[in-house]
């Protein structure tokens, strides 16, 4: 927080964000300039401190359609829209009607039809939201798609970092885990390398995709090579549900190699500072006792951060959307 | 009788390399005449005559496309009509449909339902063994009687070893081919049976790990070439690579040529048309199996194409319907339609300068015809009059909205040539406004 006064350029952004597109779908191909200032602003919304009792977003209706399980992005995408006063239906895919066979273009429409504002969409497939902001004409934001991206992840872990350190550009950040399979770890990596951070990702090689390297970030078998010096270390959820039972030995052997444990994390900068996006397996990626070292876990930071920052994207398409009107 | 004369047509045989201006007659199924200066009154006597003016156009033998899918909500008639709308005079059909072509009875029944004149000829694979498992061998003898031209499993590949060491020892044996479509499963993730199913959804390297979509390493098409190239050698069959795609499998099928195997291939105009960038929208025309291959694997293609390695360009023609891809990219259907496309995106080699076009045509007429033993396709006195007239130089644009089957992958692209008429057994199946307006009697 101390950093943060510092920081003078806050006060610019303490207005409502234009942004270049109707949606947030991907963070790939988005401008640093625009990533900054979404930043900006949601940290604005942090120092808020939950009193906002804004109503800007009177009338502006939401729909949260999720198409997979969660419970922290859900709520957290539920309380932004909530603070700047929007209203907010959530409605759970899962099960009704793709199990009735209905295409995922006609549940798209349907909900179109229905004239909300913005749709926050999370799908299993990677791609799925485009798909919907090809089709339909409401703000859509990608809330995790397949193992594509996860932006308001990214953004989210952006400004954790940026509260606690105070800056991003030149920090050597280790990504850590399940990358293959991580939507999360995609996302981070086109944000985290466009704000000028060194990017490392470190996995075991079959959960690293192939040619991660051309992302423009360092890859690395060897935790213990790949954490050295690092001012952040990452930590990702080991994807179970996406596994296939030939990627890992078992997750002991996982624990060995890949946990954070005290012993690998001496190997970071003394400062380091831990980061999950939830939810965590204790023992598998991070050994219990780091999760809850509250002098280095910035894990609970990154969740609380998640409503700030949703805010600050859903206040932004809004704007952008009645800027285009007002053109 | 009738005659029909083509006025100074640009005569392209790829079996004798005649290429030169002519007249060109032809009397009920037959060629009649080729000669430099026909005089109508010859023929005149009893009996109708049309006189086309066919200045500044080519006519060549009727394309045959060795690799068509039929499928589930297409009907046959319809496809052989469209093709012959786009030059083919003779295609190949998978077994893979429903109900699979894997006995005698239906070849039989399939061949004889296709059989109208001014229609698509259709030749039929029988499907190499009786179910999906591809663990029993059909009954290939008795439906190469039928008239089936050639075995395989369609889209999915022969998997076991021992199953292919003895389906192509049984087809060298009839004198058939064995054709493969050259993917290890376990690999692209396609065999339903293993515990580690992933589902491989495009090329693996950069752009998958963008896009976040499940790759198939290229090298799953070389593993199986490899191991089946060892198997021909073995058995002395005729083993055919179907729309190959990777330079490995190419380099790999060049040097089982050098050493005299009956190893042939065909690929696709997706493979030398377009390479995996094409999926960075996700956009789902692009989801075809093969996958979209680098753009090294594209060019691998092209010298393949040009220094012979590779015998044949076959449309591959997948159609699929809007519904099933107007779906995320992971539930989408794989394939793309090809019929309406084969020629002008094979033409397009020629305008590239890649190929001349007399190669292009041979690649589309006497090189299927050769791989799958068929007879020779061939403009000459007293042949079999199937053949097409085109314009090479008309310029266009493919659009979707204008083709009656979908998606294609070729969408805007623009290109140069028309097909103007096919003429199937002697008979007019497909003529456009174009030749229609050339028409002096």
């Amino acid at each position: 927080m101390n950093e943060l006064k510092k920081n003078k350029n806050k006060v610019f952004f303490s207005s409502p964000i234009k942004l270049s597109s109707n949606h947030l779908l991907a963070i790939e191909g988005m401008e640093k300039s625009e990533i900054q200032k979404l930043i900006e602003r949601a940290d604005y919304f942090a120092n808020l401190d939950r009193h906002t009792n804004t109503k800007v977003l009177q009338g502006y209706v939401v729909l949260n359609v999720f198409f997979e399980n969660s419970t922290r992005t859900r709520v957290s995408f539920e309380l932004a829209a909530r603070r700047l006063g929007a209203e907010v239906i959530n409605i759970s895919l899962i099960n009704s009607s793709i199990k009735k066979g209905e295409s995922l273009l006609d549940t798209a429409s349907t909900l179109n039809a229905m004239r909300p504002d913005l749709l926050i969409v999370r799908h299993p497939h990677s791609g799925a939201p485009l798909l919907f902001a090809d089709y339909l004409n409401c703000s859509i934001i990608n809330a995790g798609d397949g193992r594509h991206e996860h932006p308001t992840q990214a953004l989210l872990d952006a400004l954790t970092i940026k509260r606690r350190v105070g800056y991003l550009e030149g920090l050597k950040i280790s990504i850590c885990g399940d990358i293959a399979n991580s939507r999360v770890a995609r996302s981070n990596i086109h944000l985290l390398t466009t704000m000028g951070a060194e990017v490392r990702c470190v996995a075991p090689s079959t959960l690293m995709p192939s040619n991660l390297e051309n992302l423009g970030v360092k890859c690395f078998s060897n935790m213990k090579m790949g954490i050295k010096d690092a001012d952040v270390v990452m930590l990702l959820r080991l994807q179970n549900e996406r596994m296939t039972g030939t990627e890992n030995p078992s997750e002991r052997e996982y624990f060995k190699f890949f946990g954070l444990d005290e012993a690998k994390l001496a190997l970071a900068n003394p400062n380091a500072v831990i980061m999950h996006p939830g939810p965590m397996n204790r023992g598998v990626e991070i050994a219990s006792a780091l999760a809850d070292d509250t002098n280095r876990s910035l894990i609970k930071t990154q969740v609380e951060m998640g409503v700030a920052v949703r805010m600050s994207i859903i206040e932004a398409l809004n704007h952008t959307k009645n800027n285009m009107k007002k053109n | 009788m009738t005659f029909t004369v083509l006025k100074s047509i640009k005569v392209l045989n790829p079996k004798t390399y005649f290429n030169d201006i002519s007249d060109v007659v032809i009397c009920n199924d037959k060629i009649f005449s080729i000669c430099k200066d026909f005089k109508t009154e010859v023929s005149h006597q009893d009996g109708q005559i049309n006189i086309y003016d066919c200045n500044g156009l080519t006519m060549s033998p009727g394309l045959i496309d060795m690799r068509v899918n039929i499928g589930k909500t297409e009907n046959l008639t319809a496809i052989q009509k469209i093709a012959a709308e786009n030059g083919i005079t003779s295609m190949v059909i998978l077994p893979n449909q429903t109900p699979k072509l894997n006995n005698p009875s239906i070849i039989d029944h399939i061949k004889r339902q296709s059989e109208t004149p001014n229609l698509t000829k259709v030749n039929i694979y029988g499907a190499a063994t009786k179910d999906d498992h591809g663990l029993e061998m059909s009954e290939i003898g008795l439906m190469s009687e039928m008239g089936a031209i050639g075995f395989t499993n369609g889209n999915k590949s022969i998997k076991n070893s021992l199953v292919m060491r003895r389906l192509m020892s049984y087809a060298a044996m009839i004198n058939r081919p064995i054709i493969q479509h050259a993917e290890d499963e376990d690999l692209s993730g396609l065999n339903k049976a293993s515990t580690t199913l992933i589902n491989g959804e495009m090329n693996e390297g950069e752009i998958s790990t963008r896009l976040g979509l499940i790759g198939i390493p290229s090298c799953a098409e070389v593993i199986i070439v490899e191991r089946d190239i060892r198997l021909a050698k073995l058995t002395g069959a005729s083993y055919h690579v179907a729309h190959i795609s990777t330079r490995d499998s190419i380099n790999v099928i060049r040097e089982a040529k050098k050493i005299g195997l009956k190893v042939t291939c065909d690929t696709a105009p997706p493979y030398f048309a377009l390479n995996e960038t094409s999926l960075l929208s996700y956009n789902t025309a692009f989801k075809l199996s093969p996958p979209l291959r680098k753009e090294d694997d594209r060019l691998a293609v092209i010298e393949g194409i040009q220094d012979g390695t590779i015998d044949a360009i076959a449309s591959d023609h997948r159609a699929r319907s809007k519904d099933t891809k107007a779906q995320p990219f992971s539930a989408a259907s794989v394939g793309a339609s090809g019929i309406e496309t084969l020629f002008l995106m094979t033409l397009e080699l020629v305008h590239k300068k890649i190929i001349d076009l007399n190669k292009a045509i041979s690649l589309l007429t006497i090189n299927p015809a050769n791989v799958l033993k068929m007879e020779k396709p061939s403009l000459e006195k007293d042949g079999l009059a199937d053949f097409i007239i085109f314009d090479e130089n008309c310029h266009d644009v493919i659009n979707q909205n204008n083709l009656k089957t979908s998606p294609t992958p070729f969408d805007q692209r623009k290109i140069k040539g028309k097909i103007l008429g096919t003429f199937i057994n002697g008979q007019l199946a497909h003529i456009n406004q174009m030749l229609k307006n050339r028409i002096i009697k």
